[in-house]
């Protein structure tokens, strides 16, 4: 009986002992539960479901646009009035930091190969603004 | 029964004692999102960007994002429209629809297409000009069943070293599917090729604002008229045995098997028999490769102008580990399956192994069904690590012809090709 009792005492100092360390660590020893957060990378809303006609049109609907947030500088007006006719500027976010030099060349190639019409000081100032905020060494998000 | 009922027990009021000395020793009464949280991982978001280094994901690092006829694919562009597959799709033989990548050239694409209009005109140097209606291309042809697989050129071009512009993917800018339609050679013997025709040329619905005569009006491709793979073609109405989704060609697209996805255009409406080769920006400026051992060479050597260059073709053989994809950690002891796909353009594959040493031994996988020389092959290999630990576990295919996958990556201004050996790291655990 007495022994007992001793054995539970002792695990009353155990238990103590492994709380404290226990809280040192500021973890369970077995697991951890019931922590939340808010955000991380989001969510995504469902489409609605459509109901389509019966005739001999097939019809999938617009494709949405999901407009990337372009650097704000000198420059940023010529790309939306001129690169953004034929393509989207997440032609621009979704390239690798790329150097000066390979921005001119993307944009000489739109002109030369794709035969963008865009006047020379226009390229210049489009040229400056890519090579300004998306290189290794200046881009931010 | 009742020693374990008092362990739990134990436990619990063990575990009560910590949480109320943890929140003591933070000096503050339990706050759900920060008391004894110094371990705690909040979900991170990707980066929004990769380089100048290779890029070290799976896949892009685009957002999600949802479109019509389509589950939320990775986001690389939207106008046009560009849509990777997440990697858990590839755990099958077939890509599903909803999933299957998504890559346009030209703004223009179709929203909807009228059948009662839509006509696939076959024109061009031969005898009888013909436009079929989608009823007409159905029922006038014998149909034909192929699963091919549908990788874009510059799959993984965001591997590169140094980094090359373009669509930047990683691995999920592939699919494979069962395509149903009709023989493209039955089409060309119905029309009639005229001697002296060399090419054939494909056209779809998609246009763009640039000048006429440029690639940014007109997205077109051509196959010569003695390649064997004309007779491997199809005009595929059927996609897994349902109508191709609106952004993956409906109504029709060309079918070429083994050949990279430039080849397989969508929304196909023209096809045209040419006297001349085809000397249109998408032949003779893009989708060219060096014609070099494995397409390879340098920024150097293409700045010389001295790097000869033919049209992309075949698609080399790859292999990728599937599941586990390293987001777990294992529990040393637990019986993992390692599972995989495999494919090559050169036609079956003929073996997979698979590395637990990064590349030191290798072991034979298993393979699971076959459903053709140009589909995805997937694999297995059953594997029980012992001890904790980071395992390299590396991937490589060998296909019908023999070929392998290299050890070294590629490098071309396009950046096509890429088909290195891929690695991934699985974290073990101790489990007592």
């Amino acid at each position: 009986m007495q022994s007992t009792r001793l054995r539970k005492r002792k695990w009353y100092l155990l238990a103590l002992l492994a709380a404290s360390a226990l809280a040192a660590r500021g973890l369970y020893a077995d697991f951890r539960a019931g922590y939340y957060t808010p955000g991380g990378p989001g969510t995504i809303q469902q489409a609605l479901p459509t109901i389509a006609s019966t005739d001999a049109s097939y019809d999938a609907g617009q494709y949405p646009i999901y407009y990337p947030e372009l650097a704000a500088g000198d420059g940023k007006d010529e790309v939306e009035n001129n690169c953004e006719l034929c393509h989207s500027p997440r032609y621009i976010t979704m390239q690798p930091v790329m150097s000066a030099q390979a921005w001119a060349d993307e944009v000489n190639k739109m002109r030369k190969t794709f035969g963008a019409s865009i006047p020379d000081d226009t390229a210049e100032k489009i040229i400056r603004y890519l090579g300004t905020h998306y290189t290794p060494e200046t881009r931010k998000r | 029964m009742r020693d374990f009922q008092n362990g739990v027990t134990r436990r619990r009021w063990l575990k009560t004692l910590g949480a109320a000395g943890a929140a003591l020793a933070a000096g503050q009464i339990l706050d759900d999102s920060e008391a004894a949280g110094q371990e705690s991982s909040a979900p991170q978001s990707a980066p929004e960007f990769t380089g100048p280094g290779a890029n070290p994901y799976w896949t892009s690092v685009g957002q999600f994002a949802t479109y019509p006829q389509k589950a939320p694919l990775i986001l690389l562009t939207d106008r046009p429209v560009q849509l990777e597959t997440p990697r858990h799709y590839f755990l099958s033989t077939v890509t599903p629809n909803d999933a299957f990548f998504v890559r346009w050239h030209l703004q223009t694409i179709p929203n909807a297409v009228d059948l009662k209009e839509w006509r696939l005109h076959v024109e061009g140097n031969i005898e009888r000009p013909l436009a079929l209606s989608f009823s007409e291309l159905a029922s006038r042809f014998k149909s034909v069943s192929i699963a091919a697989v549908n990788q874009c050129s510059g799959n993984s071009r965001s591997r590169l070293q140094p980094r090359v512009a373009g669509g930047q993917w990683g691995n999920g800018a592939m699919g494979n599917a069962a395509w149903t339609g009709v023989k493209l050679r039955d089409i060309l013997d119905a029309a009639g090729v005229k001697s002296g025709s060399v090419q054939v040329q494909f056209e779809g619905l998609d246009r763009g604002l640039g000048p006429k005569g440029y690639g940014s009006n007109r997205f077109m491709k051509s196959l010569d008229l003695t390649n064997t793979v004309i007779d491997e073609c199809v005009v595929a109405y059927a996609m897994n045995d349902e109508p191709l989704p609106m952004l993956n060609g409906f109504p029709a697209r060309l079918i070429v098997p083994g050949y990279f996805a430039t080849y397989w255009l969508k929304s196909l409406s023209f096809i045209r028999v040419l006297d001349a080769p085809d000397d249109n920006f998408w032949m003779k400026g893009a989708y060219r490769i060096p014609d070099t051992p494995r397409g390879n060479t340098t920024p150097d050597e293409m700045k010389s102008g001295k790097v000869p260059t033919v049209p992309i073709a075949r698609m080399p053989v790859r292999s990728f580990l599937i599941s586990p994809d390293g987001s777990t950690k294992i529990p040393a002891g637990f019986p993992v399956r390692l599972r995989g796909i495999a494919f090559s353009g050169y036609g079956g594959i003929k073996k997979v192994e698979v590395s637990l040493d990064n590349g030191v031994n290798w072991s034979e996988a298993q393979f699971g069904p076959d459903a053709g020389a140009y589909s995805f092959r997937t694999w297995w290999l059953n594997w029980t690590p012992r001890t904790a630990g980071r395992y390299q576990i590396a991937v490589r295919a060998t296909d019908a012809r023999g070929n392998g996958q290299p050890d070294e990556g590629v490098w071309n201004p396009g950046g096509y090709l890429w088909n290195k050996i891929e690695h991934q790291e699985i974290v073990v655990g101790e489990s007592t």
